[in-house]
């Protein structure tokens, strides 16, 4: 689909040598090389604390009204109209066009920079 | 308590980080877990690195986390070697040899040969949210319509077309995601030995490849394009190359004594 940016592929291509954030190395090395008798190994009570913040997506009435939010939180008249048009049908596009306008009347100041300055004109 | 790192006894408990051949395993001037020096224990053609552990209640820190990844490194760098998870202790040196590569040998030795002039890349994938939620609405004109009715309502009023929303958007972007991943796996996939995928949770793919020396270049490649066309919806990450953990495992249940 049409995108506003293309190219420029380093800031979406990020390598790092070695993991940074604990969690990082934790998935290096936790469980996850070669293990013999459990019986053995250090307990690592505690460890198992950090990594539990591992985000489960669990469909829930939190994910959803979370979705909503976002959703109705999008600018979507930052880039234009050219990708919807691409990927929406004619019925599809007259209620977007609707949503459009709501986007608009909405739309909160100091959001991001020409695009949105365009749209408010 | 005192730890005296010189000369530990032979009977201290001992710290395995993993397993290189004899004749590769580098020098390592390195403290490992517990503040322990690190040094190879020779057994035949096999030697696992390993550091001898104070006696008593342990409590592990960050920066055993840390050692025991920077020795596993540090050996990476200089040769093949099989990683060991964190936390495996035998009893004793001796220990290692009768219980750990002794009876393991042909497995280890086949280890060492299968990595042997490879690395592990961890890959992930995550979308730029509000690029893909944007896709979402544009996609489906229900998801638009409900946007659009839910903007005009306050919270009470809008609660069940919200839930309804928020749902049908959940499905999307989890279709997307899974289609998506699939995809950037396949592309990858080509360029590596083997692949351990992960639990994405709401990440688009989180997954560790096995890539041999002479193909890091084609991998590396290969995530340029992904990025370069999916760019701005797509971010990946990649470290490595690592010591191959995620690669090296011992059949389970043969272990038995």
């Amino acid at each position: 689909m049409a995108v506003a940016q293309r190219g420029t592929a380093n800031n979406y291509l990020q390598r790092a040598p070695s993991p940074s954030g604990l969690a990082d190395v934790l998935s290096v090395i936790l469980d996850k090389g070669i293990v013999i008798d459990a019986f053995v190994r250090i307990s690592v009570i505690g460890i198992e604390l950090i990594t539990i913040d591992a985000r489960i997506v669990i469909a829930s009435v939190d994910t959803y009204l979370r979705f909503a939010e976002a959703v109705n939180r999008l600018d979507l008249t930052e880039t234009g109209g050219a990708g919807i048009q691409d990927l929406a049908g004619d019925g599809a596009k007259s209620k977007t066009q609707g949503a459009l306008e709501g986007a608009k009347e909405k739309l909160t100041p100091g959001n991001k920079d020409k695009e949105s300055e365009k749209s408010k004109s | 308590m005192t730890t005296s790192p010189t000369k530990a006894p032979a009977t201290a408990a001992t710290y395995v980080y993993g397993v290189m051949a004899a004749g590769s395993i580098p020098a390592i001037d390195l403290d490992g877990v517990a503040g322990a020096r690190v040094h190879p224990f020779v057994d035949g053609h096999l030697a696992a690195i390993v550091s001898s552990l104070p006696s008593g209640e342990l409590r592990m820190r960050r920066s055993d986390l840390v050692n025991h990844l920077r020795v596993l490194e540090h050996a990476f760098a200089e040769a093949t070697v099989v990683p060991c998870a964190f936390g495996m202790v035998l009893m004793s040196e001796e220990a290692v040899r009768d219980e750990f590569l002794e009876p393991r040998r042909e497995e280890l030795v086949a280890l060492l040969q299968r990595l042997d002039g490879h690395g592990q890349l961890n890959v992930r994938v995550t979308y730029d949210q509000d690029v893909v939620l944007q896709e979402v609405v544009e996609a489906d004109p229900m998801i638009a319509h409900l946007r659009e009715q839910t903007r005009a309502l306050d919270e009470e009023a809008g609660y069940s077309l919200r839930m309804q929303l928020g749902e049908r958007v959940a499905t999307a972007l989890q279709y997307a995601r899974e289609h998506d991943g699939e995809v950037i796996l396949e592309r990858l996939e080509k360029h590596a030995a083997d692949v351990a995928l992960e639990e994405p949770g709401e990440d688009v793919l989180k997954a560790s490849f096995l890539v041999a020396d002479q193909k890091s270049e084609d991998f590396d490649r290969e995530l340029e394009r992904i990025a370069e066309e999916q760019a701005p919806r797509l971010r990946l990450d990649v470290v490595g190359p690592l010591p191959p953990a995620a690669f090296a495992t011992l059949e389970q249940g043969a272990w038995d004594s």
